[in-house]
């Protein structure tokens, strides 16, 4: 299934042609860089800070019906982990084919065990995830 | 004042959006926007940052 990842700052998409030819940590870069210059998009998202013009670090994963299924916010001085971002990404594509599991907090990747919550598994999680 | 998270709603659909974008494969400007996503049917990764030329 495909999937775009697309990069928003407040930048015009002049600047962000500038900065990917210059920087050469950007060199390897195929993404979208998305220009929100009024800052309408981020404001959408709730990360707009008001204060300084600028979108704080923001992560939205949206399905292919339009649907917001993650989000994750860190201030200005954090970073994301892309491995956590990945794998919340790949749950999702899971689980959009998969409907009756979930994945739990140490799912990583396919094949990795998943729940099917029902009745019998309340109060029965421990054993489930043993199993 | 910052209210992260304000009128989105998991679960629910995104805030429609069509913006200016650089697209460095084709080292071109398009548009991009939801609606082009959901009718190509697409998964859609929104990553916003503060600016560019600082240290992402």
């Amino acid at each position: 299934m495909g999937a775009d990842i697309v990069t928003v700052s407040t930048d015009t998409e002049f600047v962000h042609l500038a900065w990917r030819k210059s920087e050469k940590e950007l060199q390897s870069v195929r993404y979208l860089m998305g220009a929100d210059p009024t800052g309408n998009l981020a404001r959408a998202f709730g990360v707009y800070d008001e204060d300084t013009g600028l979108a704080l670090r923001g992560t939205f994963i949206i399905s292919p019906e339009g649907t917001v299924l993650n989000s994750e916010v860190n201030f200005y001085n954090l970073g994301r982990n892309v491995d956590e971002l990945m794998r919340k990404f790949k749950a999702n594509i899971y689980m959009a084919r998969k409907t009756g599991e979930v994945c739990p907090s140490k799912w990583k990747d396919e094949g990795d065990k998943t729940l099917s919550p029902s009745a019998r598994m309340v109060g029965k999680v421990h054993e489930a995830l043993q199993g | 004042m910052n209210e992260p998270h304000a009128g989105l709603k998991l679960g629910q659909k995104a805030p429609d959006f069509e913006i200016n974008a650089y697209d460095p494969v084709a080292d071109d400007f398009r548009k991009v926007s939801l609606k082009a996503q959901t009718d190509a049917k697409r998964w859609t990764i929104l990553f916003f940052y503060p600016a560019d030329f600082t240290f992402v």
